[in-house]
């Protein structure tokens, strides 16, 4: 089969599994805190069954908007998490074939969906979109800096235990740490900290769900959307729920090891730990407001991302 | 009402003209107004009432806000034959020594005659609790105000015609009401209505230079809210630069129905103003026209009263604190606090037949008793409620990030606190420890051992630390009530209500509600005005919300409770497939019917 080929049955296998998965850890999600909270919860198939409604119903752009950057915005979204999802998965089943800085690639991809609801809620018009928009940004400003020190730090471990210079490809990073992940020492446990805290901020999750807040600005950046494009945001997101633990375990913690039952098993647990990681801090938390949460980033977890990769730089 | 002292206008100062006994409370206060005061009734030793000059309404209200321990409640306005009589209603509330069980609150109403043709001039830029009751005044009675700030409309609806006052008594509330406006979203051919002059832009353009201002919309229908209301705020950025309040979406004029209902079916109508405080209102009422008719309501139903009001303050507080949770985006608090209100709205409904409409109480006593099973069951609620109310209280106090939420944010300070009238909560957050459950005692709160809570902040920390501590007040309240209840009757015979004014105002969950009633001897009263806490409670977002970033005013606004008095509406579930109506009003009924059953039967 050509590279084409190869490409394109990569990114509809692991496009639609991560849908699917992503629709799936959304009813987890919702469940868990549904028994937290003493109520029944949904049954499993209700993510999906949203989904296809959405699909049915009327676009609607307001006639304030742009409707051009109004309607792109959630495709362009959707797609760049397609891409990510191929990507990743791709290092998961294949650690060997894969292109050099194809973790570059990803960390890029990665923030498209946040600058595409900037873009769409810009586009639409809506005071209370704006005010989202304006706190997706200063939230993509806070986060994105202590995201990166603390993926640096997985390169690192990587680089001092494979003995090898850094690489930025997925496959190398996850073969470095086939022995000792970087999670097995000082630097990583820190990092993997900030990782996760960055990541519960870029899925919009309380406490960082601020874009949205319901009880303020009325969902703020998807106020206005509705339809098929109000789904596509969501898909995005849904498979962004799927994408950011796995991420983390390719960078911080061995990746997937396909070659026994065992491998698939231990890579089931570290998964699922970190998404119920992100459910339990959603079910324990109020939201905070903006100059809290870019103070936390920027005084705490960067800070905290810089210490990690200097121990990390220093071989702990 | 018996009139103690009255005298002329003749001699100087107030001494002078009028005996007054030095051992009441309101003396020294009417004494000090000196020559403004026309005439002094002193009804009740708690109750006094001055007609002052005309023209003097301001001297009067800032000497009267002047004086510590001094407060507007509100305002009433009464067709009298001369004109209108405006009532301005003061609560004088001086600190309760710590050894006595209630303490000296009286309240004074200070009365000014509007002769036809005259007008007077608003209080409302020295005192700014009486601006909206101004205008309110304005609107449905036609009373003439000059020097007023806001003189726009408050409970009427814009397309109301100009100069139909529906208080007045010539009104008829089915002959005289004006045709509905067409229906925009339907008929969208129809006309746009002509803007009311009386509803005039709310706020000036910002001027030249400034950084550009945008409105953001909080209603009329807005998750923040469960009922309509609207704020519009004005920021800059993200920083609210002003508010403005639009309310009266379910404006029904209860008043008004009241005055064609007899004295004894007031209280169903009133328990109906609001689905939470529906004990607290007819109690206020009913004291209005116990003291009218002089009645000695028996001491268990003094009892009964206390326990229902209590329970109610206990799942209003609940209520309160779970829907702050939701506001922050903490639905787990959300979820937890109704949870466990959840008991004590069973209990209420075991012991009264209804979730929310008492109906308990009547002039004279109370209409059901409770049977000793049935007070067991109130004791063993309370008692499962303290730990469930422990743990909340805990995650409050001890979370961080609500630390960082709530305090110094929306911080109402003790003097705007009494300028605006704050009631509630809202004022004993601000460290004023108004409580009439202390300073002006009904029912059996006397009789026994609880605290007055205060917090010194203001802010909203402040507020929520006041409710969670309440709440477990409420519980040793409701607690010794059922332990040291008496027995005997629980209703004394009114025969009918004499002429007379009254004043009742009983501690609801919010804040004091207020009631005036007056009677001319008739079956039915003539005037009924109801001042819910709400009413005080929200102007005072223009003392905490400016200069707060929008998500702490999305708080602030939820801070102080507020209360739009809502209405049950009418609406018909069909079957999609069949057209079928399910769920039929009849129904309904059978089906609370059961449930009232299968909670008797399990408690």
């Amino acid at each position: 089969m050509t590279a084409l080929g190869w490409a394109i049955v990569t990114l509809v296998l692991a496009g639609s599994g991560t849908l699917v998965l992503g629709l799936t850890l959304r009813w987890v999600d919702r469940k868990v805190t549904a028994l937290v909270q003493w109520r029944v919860g949904p049954p499993w198939y209700q993510p999906f069954v949203d989904m296809l409604k959405l699909m049915g119903k009327e676009n609607l752009v307001p006639s304030t908007a742009r409707g051009t950057g109004f309607l792109i915005a959630p495709l362009v979204a959707l797609a760049s998490t397609l891409v990510v999802a191929a990507i990743l998965w791709h290092a998961c089943f294949r650690p060997q074939v894969g292109f050099v800085g194809d973790l570059i690639v990803v960390l890029y991809l990665l923030t498209m969906p946040a600058l595409m609801t900037m873009l769409g809620a810009s586009a639409s018009g809506n005071p209370h979109a704006a005010v989202g928009a304006s706190r997706e940004m200063k939230l993509l400003l806070s986060y994105e800096l202590p995201l990166l020190c603390a993926i640096l730090v997985g390169l690192a471990r990587a680089a001092s235990l494979g003995g090898a210079a850094w690489t930025f490809r997925l496959g190398d990073l996850v073969q470095a740490q086939s022995t000792w992940p970087a999670v097995a020492s000082a630097s990583g446990v820190l990092a993997l900290l900030v990782a996760i805290v960055c990541a519960q901020a870029k899925l919009g999750q309380v406490p960082f769900d601020l874009a949205e807040a319901e009880c303020e600005i009325m969902s703020g950046v998807l106020v206005e959307y509705s339809g098929p494009s109000l789904a596509m945001f969501l898909l995005a997101r849904a498979m962004l729920l799927a994408l950011m633990p796995l991420l983390m375990i390719l960078v911080f913690w061995g990746g997937l090891y396909t070659g026994a039952w065992w491998g698939i098993l231990t890579f089931a647990g570290k998964y699922l730990l970190l998404v119920a990681l992100v459910t339990l801090i959603r079910n324990t938390n109020p939201r905070l407001r903006i100059d809290q949460t870019m103070k936390l980033f920027w005084f705490v977890l960067t800070p905290a991302a810089v210490l990690a990769l200097i121990l990390a730089l220093n071989g702990h | 009402m018996s009139i103690v002292e009255q005298s002329s206008v003749e001699a100087a100062g107030a001494d002078a003209r009028f005996v007054l006994d030095d051992a009441l409370p309101l003396t020294g206060v009417i004494r000090s107004l000196g020559r403004s005061v026309i005439e002094v009734q002193q009804c009740t030793p708690r109750r006094a009432a001055v007609r002052i000059d005309p023209e003097r309404t301001v001297e009067v209200a800032s000497a009267l806000l002047a004086m510590p321990y001094m407060r507007l409640a509100t305002a009433t306005a009464v067709e009298v034959r001369d004109g209108l009589d405006v009532l301005y209603h003061w609560a004088f509330e001086p600190p309760v020594p710590p050894d006595k069980a209630g303490g000296d609150g009286c309240v004074l109403t200070v009365k000014v005659l509007q002769q036809r043709g005259s007008s007077l001039e608003s209080i409302a830029n020295v005192v700014p609790a009486a601006n909206w009751i101004e205008r309110e005044m304005h609107e449905m009675l036609g009373v003439k105000f000059h020097n007023h700030p806001d003189l726009r409309r408050l409970l009427l609806d814009d397309s109301w015609p100009e100069g139909v006052h529906p208080l007045r008594k010539g009104f008829d509330q089915v002959l005289d009401r004006p045709p509905l406006p067409p229906n925009r979203t339907t008929d969208m051919a129809a006309p746009a209505p002509a803007p009311s002059p009386a509803m005039a832009p709310p706020s000036a353009p910002p001027a030249s230079g400034k950084p550009r201002r945008s409105m953001v919309n909080i209603g009329p229908f807005h998750p923040l809210q469960e009922e309509a209301e609207f704020f519009q705020l004005y920021v800059e950025g993200e920083t609210v630069v002003d508010v403005d309040v639009r309310l009266s979406f379910n404006h029904r004029g209860i008043e008004k129905l009241d005055e064609s209902k007899t004295f004894d079916q007031v209280p169903f109508v009133v328990e109906r103003v609001c689905g939470i405080c529906s004990a607290s209102h007819p109690l206020a009422y009913i004291q209005a026209v116990e003291e009218i008719a002089h009645v000695q309501v028996p001491e268990r139903a003094l009892y009964l009263r206390t326990i229902v009001n209590e329970l109610e303050r206990l799942h209003s507080h609940l209520l309160w604190v779970g829907l702050a949770g939701h506001f922050l985006g903490y639905n787990t608090v959300f979820m937890w606090a109704w949870k466990y209100r959840e008991p004590v709205m069973d209990v209420l409904e075991a012991v009264t037949g209804s979730r929310c409409n008492y109906a308990n109480c009547k002039i004279g006593g109370v209409r059901r008793d409770m049977s000793r099973e049935q007070l067991e069951h109130i004791d063993s609620a309370c008692a499962g409620l303290v730990g469930p109310m422990e743990m909340l209280t805990q995650a409050v106090l001890d979370d961080p990030v609500l630390h960082a939420r709530l305090k110094k944010v929306g911080v109402l300070t003790p003097q705007a606190a009494k300028e605006f009238g704050a009631l509630g909560p809202t004022a004993r957050g601000s460290g004023l420890p108004i409580d009439v459950r202390r300073d002006d005692p009904y029912a059996a709160y006397d009789r026994v051992d609880w605290k007055v809570i205060t917090a010194s902040g203001g802010d909203v920390f402040s507020k929520a630390v006041v409710r969670l501590l309440e709440s477990f007040e409420a519980v040793k309240i409701i607690r010794q009530c059922v332990k040291e209840i008496p027995g005997g009757p629980i209703d004394a015979k009114v025969e009918a209500i004499p002429p007379g004014e009254g004043v009742g105002h009983v501690e609801a969950p919010r804040g004091e509600t207020f009631h005036y009633v007056r009677s001319d001897g008739t079956n039915r009263p003539v005037r009924h005005k109801v001042r819910a806490p709400s009413y005080n409670n929200i102007p005072t977002f223009k003392a905490s919300c400016i200069g707060l970033q929008i998500p702490d005013v999305a708080i602030t606004l939820a801070s102080v409770d507020p209360c739009y008095s809502c209405t049950e509406r009418m609406c018909v579930i069909r079957d999609a497939e069949t057209r079928k109506p399910l769920y039929t009003f009849g129904e309904l009924v059978r089906l609370s019917q059961l449930k009232t059953q299968h909670i008797r039967e399990k408690g």
